[in-house]
C-alpha cells in the first residue's frame, strides 16, 4: 500500500500538518499518535546488571591486545617466514620483514627487549599517493610509501613491536582498501575487514 | 571550601585513556551508550535476553578493536555502528535456526505503564509483533527516525548509508506497518 508522499513528508518533519490538504490530515495525524504509542513502547534503557555483566566481559583485557587463540601459533618466537616478491606481481601486497632487534629506551620500556622492522609493498598502479595506517600509529595515515622508479609498486618500512598488529592502506588519500594477501583478517566493526600481522622478534622474545 | 564537581570528560578523552588501559574509562562509555544500545537492540531482536546478549557482544568486540576507532570524539557513531552490525549478525543466525517470528514474544508487559487501559496493551502489543516483522534495514531505520530522533543526515553517518536509502527503507517500513497493523485490527 503507497503512502501519500505528503503524509510522508510530513513525517520526515518536511513540511507542517497545515500545509496539508484537510483529507490527509487526519491520516497524519493517526500517524503522530501511532508513533508516539511506538516511543511509549520503547524500553527506557538497559537492565539494571547489564553494565557490571560487560565490564566483566572484558576484566583484564587491553584494547587490541588480546590474541585470538587461532592466531596464538603464529606469535611463537621463531624466524617469520618472507613471501617472494612475486607475490607483489602476482596482485598486491608483499611482506618482508627484517629483524634487528635492540634495546629499548622509552618510557614504556616493561618487557618489550625491540622492535622488528617490516616492510609494506603493495601494487597500486594507478595511485597518486599511497600510506599505512595501524594500531602502531593510532590508525593515521602517517606513514608514507613511495614509488621511486614509477613502476606502481609502493613500499615503506615500519619498525613495530613484536606481536599482532592490525594495518590498512590508503590510496589517494581516502580510499581504505585491505591488504588482501595478509596472512589472516580482522573485522573492524564497520563491514569492512582489517589485515593482520603478527611480529615476532628473532631473538626468541 | 565548596565541593569540586568531577570533570566532565569527552568521548575522545575516555577513548584515550581506555586505550592506555583505563577500565574505569571504558566503564563511562559503556554507562553513556548502553541505554542506546539496549533500546535498540531489544526493538531490533524483540527479546530482553537477546538485546542483553548483542550489546555486551557490542561492547567487548568494541573494546578489543577501540584503536580502530578513527575518530574517538565520534565513538559512539561508531559503537552504535557496531552494535547495528550485531544485530544484524544475530538476525540472520537466527533466521539460519529457523525461529519462526510467531515465536517472538510480544513486547513487553513490563513496559508497560500498570495504568493503561487493557486496549492500549493490546495494541502495543500489535505495534511490536509488527515492527518486528519489518525486514532488519527498514525497522533499524525506522527505530533511529522515530524512536531515537534522529535526522536523515544523523542516520546517514552513524549508518554509512546515503540520505535518499534511508528515506526510502522508512517510507517502506512506515507503509508495511499501515498494512500490518490493519491486518491486525481484522
Amino acid at each position: 500500500m503507497t503512502m501519500d508522499s505528503r503524509v510522508q513528508a510530513y513525517l520526515d518533519g518536511e513540511i507542517q500538518l497545515d500545509e496539508l490538504p484537510p483529507e490527509l490530515r487526519s491520516q497524519a495525524e493517526a500517524w503522530d499518535d501511532l508513533l508516539g504509542e511506538v516511543r511509549q513502547t520503547a524500553p527506557a534503557g538497559a537492565p539494571l546488571g547489564l553494565h557490571s555483566r560487560i565490564l566483566a566481559g572484558i576484566e583484564g583485557r587491553t584494547p587490541a591486545r588480546n590474541l585470538p587463540a587461532w592466531l596464538e601459533w603464529l606469535v611463537r618466537p621463531r624466524p617469520i617466514t618472507v613471501s617472494p616478491l612475486a607475490a607483489a606481481a602476482a596482485a598486491a601486497v608483499l611482506l618482508l620483514v627484517i629483524a634487528r632487534p635492540w634495546s629499548w629506551s622509552g618510557d614504556d620500556a616493561g618487557e618489550v627487549v625491540g622492535e622488528v622492522y617490516v616492510q609494506f609493498v603493495v601494487d597500486a598502479p594507478t595511485a597518486e599517493t599511497v600510506h599505512l595506517a595501524g594500531d602502531f600509529n593510532d590508525w593515521l595515515p602517517t606513514v608514507a610509501l613511495n614509488d621511486p622508479d614509477g613502476d606502481g609498486v609502493w613500499s615503506g618500512r615500519v619498525a613495530l613491536e613484536p606481536g599482532v598488529h592490525e594495518y590498512m592502506f590508503i590510496i589517494d588519500g581516502s580510499d581504505w582498501i585491505t591488504d588482501p594477501n595478509a596472512a589472516s583478517f580482522q573485522d573492524d566493526g564497520f563491514g569492512r575487514r582489517n589485515a593482520v600481522l603478527a611480529v615476532t622478534s628473532l631473538n626468541g622474545t | 571550601m565548596g565541593t569540586a564537581e568531577p570533570r566532565h570528560r569527552s568521548d575522545g578523552e575516555l577513548v584515550s585513556e581506555a586505550l592506555k588501559g583505563s577500565q574505569p574509562a571504558f566503564g563511562e562509555l559503556v554507562r553513556r551508550y548502553q541505554d542506546l544500545l539496549y533500546r535498540h537492540a531489544e526493538r531490533m531482536t524483540g527479546r530482553a535476553d537477546d538485546a542483553e546478549d548483542v550489546v555486551q557482544a557490542t561492547f567487548i568486540k568494541a573494546h578489543r578493536s577501540l584503536r580502530t576507532c578513527r575518530n574517538p570524539d565520534r565513538v559512539g557513531a561508531w559503537l552504535f555502528r557496531i552494535g547495528s552490525n550485531a544485530c544484524k549478525d544475530f538476525l540472520k543466525g537466527r533466521k539460519r535456526a529457523s525461529i519462526s517470528l510467531d515465536e517472538v514474544p510480544e513486547l513487553p508487559a513490563e513496559h508497560g505503564n500498570p495504568d493503561d487501559s487493557l486496549e492500549r496493551t493490546r495494541m502495543r502489543g500489535e505495534i511490536d509483533r509488527a515492527l518486528q516483522r519489518l525486514a532488519a534495514d527498514q525497522r533499524e531505520a525506522f527505530l533511529l527516525k522515530h524512536v531515537e530522533g534522529s535526522s536523515y543526515d544523523e542516520m546517514s553517518q552513524i549508518l554509512g548509508v546515503s540520505v535518499p536509502a534511508l528515506k526510502m527503507r522508512v517510507h517502506r517500513a512506515r507503509e508495511e506497518l499501515q498494512v500490518l497493523l490493519r491486518a491486525y485490527e481484522r
